[in-house]
């Protein structure tokens, strides 16, 4: 291909028009860099949420099949709905056996303050030790007495909070506004240790903005004791999930007509997280894709400039013997040699900018080299070249199809 | 040496559809052409020389009537195997010579190999050709546009004759030189007869006409007088 002459012919014209050329390659520049730098955000955020999700994929989520309002007891309407009972709860831990860990939780959203500083967030409840299974302590300790609480770094970075400050909570939580609610008292606890940020999780445990106490001071403040908001199941091994839920589904969910409670995990959310991002990154690549019809309206552009301009050119070339598919070729090659500059050049700038891009809105780089991010690289790059080429098609096509005796009578 | 014409135009008509109405360029035209003859056809502007040139070059087909080329009759032939018989059997001279501008002197006359053989040529008949006609090697290396009129010329004759074709179709050659360059390009096409090659030329100029052994004039599509 190298010593093709059709190939140099192209090439001489390609660096005859050389500032044309390029003009029309940044057309294919711009629609490289959108599709990948598009393809690659969506890539990154994508694998951003997997990793995220995936650190509580081994969590089944068990909730009562009725909506919380409020925690038993505070009002007339919460007193009737229902969390997980003792029984159910007895019932979970002999379905999970020895195959993992049970962590019975209460939760609600709360008010407190912190000196003049007043915040909200979600406060739950729970054994202190089942607060390592899950949850990491990056600053202080563990709650070791009643009047004690762990708080979600980003909450604690919010409302200035350290180890050893006292915090006063509404000892009502946010719900319908009831007379109870509104003459609520507000108790004190110490923050005894922050707990590191986890992100986007599937285990409905947001510690970020939270505060963990113990589950006898929370039923203390809240009341509804044995009736937990939510149960949480570690399994030791992932490939047992289903076997799991099935076994607990079937010791609950007796009656065919009414789920008592709802068992969902990480793979359900992660389904519906991915496709939503799926469905984004598409979009996104649409988009792109608008540049690259753009760009393909200009590469036709040259390369009809081109032909016209080559009417003797070809009208010679047809005359003295060559045949319609050599003078196509020829044509063709000068499309991919335009295709190659535009995609050349718009791999390389899909790099740095959508390095940059992706450091922006993510905030992180981490997954930009791996391979299903850095993929859209080189797919942009081709996309672009096949624009380019099914541009010179009908230029082509009508450089062949000249009649060379008219071809030679143009000037 | 063949008693078959190598050229044989039988009753050939060329009509062209205008919007004016048709128009017949070639009006029943029958013409015997033998190998290594050298024809020379004039006539007035109008005359239909150039039709009979396309017709002869394999550029048209006759509108009726028939065209054989060594034999073959070229309304029955496919477009590509005109196209493989146009590079192997005809060599065309024109008077704007028609180089490729892209292409240096060398590559234009190796292009016509690269369509035959479908690869550069090592055999070194291209620098061969140039050098037959005139053209050192610095030359070869220049582009079209930097040449002469006469070296120009010199280049498509060599294009035209290096993939020894039978026949040398030969549109006002001459044309576009000054007259001692016009006869030196002369002398080069008689040479070229005398060593075997058919020699078809179309000219307004009678000293040109004159180095030919026939001369056929047109007039309004048909063949006037042929001395």
């Amino acid at each position: 291909m190298i010593g093709d002459i059709f190939l140099q012919l192209s090439v001489r014209s390609v660096k005859l028009n050389f500032t044309r050329s390029l003009l029309a390659s940044i057309g294919i520049v711009i629609g490289v860099v959108a599709i990948s730098t598009m393809g690659m955000l969506g890539t990154n955020m994508s694998l951003q949420v997997e990793d995220q999700l995936s650190a509580s994929a081994n969590t089944i989520v068990i909730t009562a099949d009725a909506i919380r309002m409020g925690p038993p007891g505070t009002s007339s309407s919460s007193s009737s709905s229902s969390g997980i009972s003792k029984t159910q709860l007895n019932k979970i831990k002999a379905a999970v056996g020895t195959n993992g860990t049970v962590i019975p939780l209460y939760s609600t959203t709360t008010q407190f303050t912190s000196g003049n500083v007043q915040g909200r967030g979600t406060i739950y409840g729970m054994n202190p030790s089942d607060v390592n299974e899950f949850l990491t302590i990056g600053n202080g300790t563990n709650i070791a007495g009643i009047n004690e609480a762990l708080i979600g770094l980003s909450l604690a970075e919010s409302i200035g909070v350290d180890v050893g400050d006292r915090l006063k909570v509404s000892s009502a939580s946010e719900g319908p506004p009831t007379n109870s609610s509104s003459s609520a008292s507000r108790a004190t606890i110490t923050v005894v240790g922050i707990i590191d940020d986890r992100g986007t999780v599937t285990d409905s445990v947001s510690t970020d903005n939270g505060i963990v106490v113990s589950k006898e001071w929370y039923t203390a403040q809240y009341g509804g004791k044995d009736q937990y908001t939510q149960v949480n199941v570690i399994v030791d091994d992932t490939d047992m999930i289903t076997e799991i839920e099935d076994a607990i589904d079937a010791r609950i969910n007796t009656d065919e007509k009414k789920q008592s409670i709802r068992i969902t995990d990480a793979s359900s959310q992660l389904d519906t997280i991915s496709s939503t991002l799926e469905t984004l990154t598409l979009f996104c690549l649409a988009i792109g894709g608008i540049s690259l019809v753009v760009a393909a309206v200009s590469i036709f552009n040259v390369m009809m400039m081109s032909v016209n301009e080559r009417v003797q050119e070809i009208g010679i070339l047809l005359s003295i013997g060559t045949e319609t598919g050599e003078v196509r070729r020829m044509f063709l090659y000068e499309a991919f040699i335009l295709g190659l500059l535009g995609a050349g050049m718009g791999g390389l700038m899909s790099i740095v900018i959508g390095y940059s891009v992706v450091d922006a809105m993510i905030g992180t780089t981490e997954y930009f080299f791996m391979p299903a991010s850095i993929f859209y690289v080189p797919i942009g790059m081709f996309v672009g070249l096949v624009v380019c080429v099914i541009s010179g098609l009908y230029p082509a096509w009508r450089a062949s199809n000249m009649d060379p005796i008219d071809a030679l009578r143009s000037d | 040496m063949s008693d078959t014409p190598l050229i044989q135009l039988v009753d050939v008509t060329k009509t062209y559809h205008l919007e004016s109405g048709d128009f017949t360029a070639l009006n029943h035209v029958s013409l015997d052409i033998m190998e290594n003859d050298f024809v020379a056809i004039m006539g007035p502007s109008g005359s239909g020389k150039s039709t009979i040139m396309n017709q002869l070059g394999i550029l048209d087909v006759p509108s009726t009537g028939e065209l054989y080329i060594d034999g073959k009759n070229v309304a029955k032939m496919t477009n590509l195997e005109r196209t493989h018989l146009r590079r192997d059997a005809i060599g065309y001279i024109f008077q704007k010579f028609y180089l490729i501008p892209l292409l240096s002197a060398y590559e234009n006359v190796e292009y016509p190999l690269i369509l035959k053989n479908k690869t550069r040529d090592t055999t070194g008949r291209a620098s061969a050709m140039l050098e037959a006609v005139g053209i050192d090697k610095e030359k070869s290396e220049h582009r079209p546009n930097q040449l002469s009129g006469g070296q120009q010329q010199r280049v498509a004759i060599a294009r035209a004759l290096v993939n020894d074709p039978k026949i040398l179709l030969c549109d006002e050659p001459t044309g576009n030189l000054d007259k001692k360059t016009g006869f030196q390009i002369m002398d080069i096409l008689c040479n070229l007869q005398k060593e075997g090659k058919t020699v078809i030329l179309v000219t307004h100029d009678p000293k040109v006409a004159e180095y030919a052994k026939r001369t056929i004039r047109l007039d309004d599509g048909r063949i006037a007088e042929e001395s």
